[in-house]
């Protein structure tokens, strides 16, 4: 039984890592660039639901969107004052202006809302399931997790399948020159894709703290680290991949976790990572398409 | 219809187009030849507005567009089949010619009919992935997805190379066709015989600036573009 258990574990904060792997996915994927910073924007939905369930005290749903709201103008945000000014320069100086965009968001939520821990409080309001007298316990938590992350994935893909907007990000994510000679207004697209990418990370951010209830200004990073390494492990620009890379991520964890070792489960992580990379370089399900000339 | 004055544009230090002034009238074939790294894409991107000319303006149906961003010139009427293609690679053919729609959704359906007439081998791919199509067809998908935004003038740059000479005169004829219909052309080719055989008038460009300028007529039978472009 705790094979399993540790199974559904995995998968709930493997779900976690999806979601906000797919932040990171999308945003390489249309602006070739690594965003840091979006690991912080967790902590910051994380902090905003928070403060307006405990301080506000408004239903677990409101706080969520309010959350949702105020990390997606805080993506449009961060994009359009720190990385659009860049977006013909070299990817290094991009990524140390991410670095630096995801320290000033730290420091920005110590001096807000200081050093101490908060715990924060699940959002989830029903109770655990319990299977086979006990035996097997499944967190409402988990369970909301999973369902949360199957609805995302759902979304994204219609979204970018079907719709004029999402197809034209993909358009914009082959080729910039000729979305733009399509008459896509490339700047936008981008500022479309951030807000989606820092809403879903509040959603994540929320789940993330139901699950693990200590909120303190470094709580996003290694989750973003995680989630970052499941986006490459999928195939960054994938958005199938990064449900993939994010849920076999937290498999893995997990069992390394219980099976190995706590402290060394990291590095398990970390170890795979870097097979897998040396198998396909282009991660699990990242595909490369050469060009005809 | 379109009408470049003085454009003079730099990459970097690099002085790269000179005092560049061309105009392609109402109903008009123009063909831009010169040899490679004259300068030809360059003019093209800076009139679609990709690149950026110093000094000058380009005049689009009597409205200055030197400073109008890329993306807002399709619902103008300016539509630019880039060299190389540029088709979406992982997209599938109707994908590429629904993105060619953008700015018109209304016309995704009757637009995907009107190219799929003009190019019967497209739609038996209708939903192949580009990627996969031969480099003639990726050329068909490139023109008829510029078509699908309906253009009043069409910019190609370079729409026969690394093509059979059979496809090259076939995209030669829809080219002629197209223009039959109400399309401006403005021609970018390095396969000058067949450019000035269609076109109506011609600039040549030299290391950036223009050279010489004429009927299409008076160029193919001018000594100078016969040693140089048309092998004697
Ligand atoms: N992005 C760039 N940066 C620097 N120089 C460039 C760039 N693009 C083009 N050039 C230079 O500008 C000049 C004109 O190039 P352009 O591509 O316009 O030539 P072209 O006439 O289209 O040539 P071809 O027939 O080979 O396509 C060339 O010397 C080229 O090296
Ligand atoms: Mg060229």
């Amino acid at each position: 039984m705790t094979f399993i258990s540790n199974l559904i574990s995995g998968i709930s904060l493997g779900s976690v890592y999806a979601i906000i792997a797919l932040g990171y996915t999308m945003v390489y994927g249309i602006a070739k660039m690594l965003n840091f910073a979006h690991g912080d924007v967790i902590m910051v939905g994380a902090y905003v639901a928070f403060c307006s369930m405990a301080y506000l005290n408004l239903p677990p749903i409101v706080a969520i969107v309010i959350a949702m709201i105020a990390c997606t103008l805080l993506g449009i945000i961060i994009e359009g004052l720190a990385y659009r000014p860049l977006r013909k320069a070299s990817s290094l100086a991009v990524l140390i202006t991410a670095i630096g965009v995801s320290y000033f968001l730290q420091n920005a939520a110590l001096l807000i809302w200081g050093s101490t821990p908060k715990t924060f409080s699940s959002v989830v309001g029903f109770d655990s399931i319990s299977l086979l007298d006990g035996k097997l316990i499944i967190t409402a938590e988990s369970i909301v997790t999973v369902i949360a992350c199957i609805i995302i994935m759902i979304g994204l893909t219609l979204f970018t399948k079907k719709t004029r907007i999402g197809k034209g990000m993909r358009a914009v994510s082959e080729d910039k020159d000729a979305a733009e000679l399509m008459g896509i207004n490339v700047n936008v697209t981008i500022s479309i894709t951030f807000a989606i990418g820092s809403a879903l990370a509040a959603i994540a951010g929320v789940l993330l703290c139901s699950a693990y209830p200590i909120l303190i200004p470094t709580t996003g990073s290694m989750p973003g680290i995680k989630a970052f390494t499941a986006a490459v492990f999928g195939g960054i620009g994938s958005i199938p991949g990064a449900m993939l890379g994010g849920i076999l991520l937290g498999i893995i964890e997990i069992f390394s976790k219980s099976y190995i070792s706590t402290e060394l489960s990291d590095a398990i992580v970390f170890a795979v990572l870097i097979l897998v990379l040396l198998i396909k370089p282009t991660g699990l399900l990242g595909k490369k398409i050469t060009e005809k000339v | 219809m379109l009408k470049v004055e003085n454009i003079n544009v730099y990459y970097g230090q690099i002085h790269t187009l000179r005092d560049i002034s061309l105009e392609v009238k109402k109903g008009e074939v123009v063909a831009l030849i010169g040899a490679n790294g004259a300068g030809k894409t360059t003019t093209l991107r800076t009139i679609s507005g990709l690149l950026r000319s110093k000094t000058g303006s380009i005049t689009l149906m009597d409205e200055n567009i030197s400073h109008t961003d890329a993306h807002k010139l399709v619902s103008k009427g300016l539509a630019h089949v880039p060299e190389g293609r540029h088709v979406f690679l992982q997209m599938t053919v109707q994908e590429n010619l629904e993105m060619g729609a953008y700015t018109v959704p209304s016309n995704v359906k009757a637009g995907i009919e009107d190219v799929f007439e003009r190019f019967p081998r497209l739609k038996h791919r209708k939903n192949q992935i580009a990627g996969t199509l031969s480099g003639g067809e990726q050329q068909m998908l490139a023109m008829g997805r510029a078509l699908m935004s309906k253009p009043k003038i069409l910019m190609l740059d370079e729409p026969s190379m690394g093509l059979s000479p059979i496809l090259v005169q076939q995209i030669f004829d829809i080219i002629k066709e197209l223009n039959e219909s109400g399309t401006t052309i403005l021609l970018v080719e390095q396969n000058a015989e067949m450019a000035l055989q269609i076109a109506h008038r011609a600039y040549v460009l030299e290391s950036g600036h223009i050279k010489l300028s004429g009927t299409g007529q008076e160029l193919a039978n001018s000594d100078e573009i016969r040693k140089a472009y048309l092998g004697g």
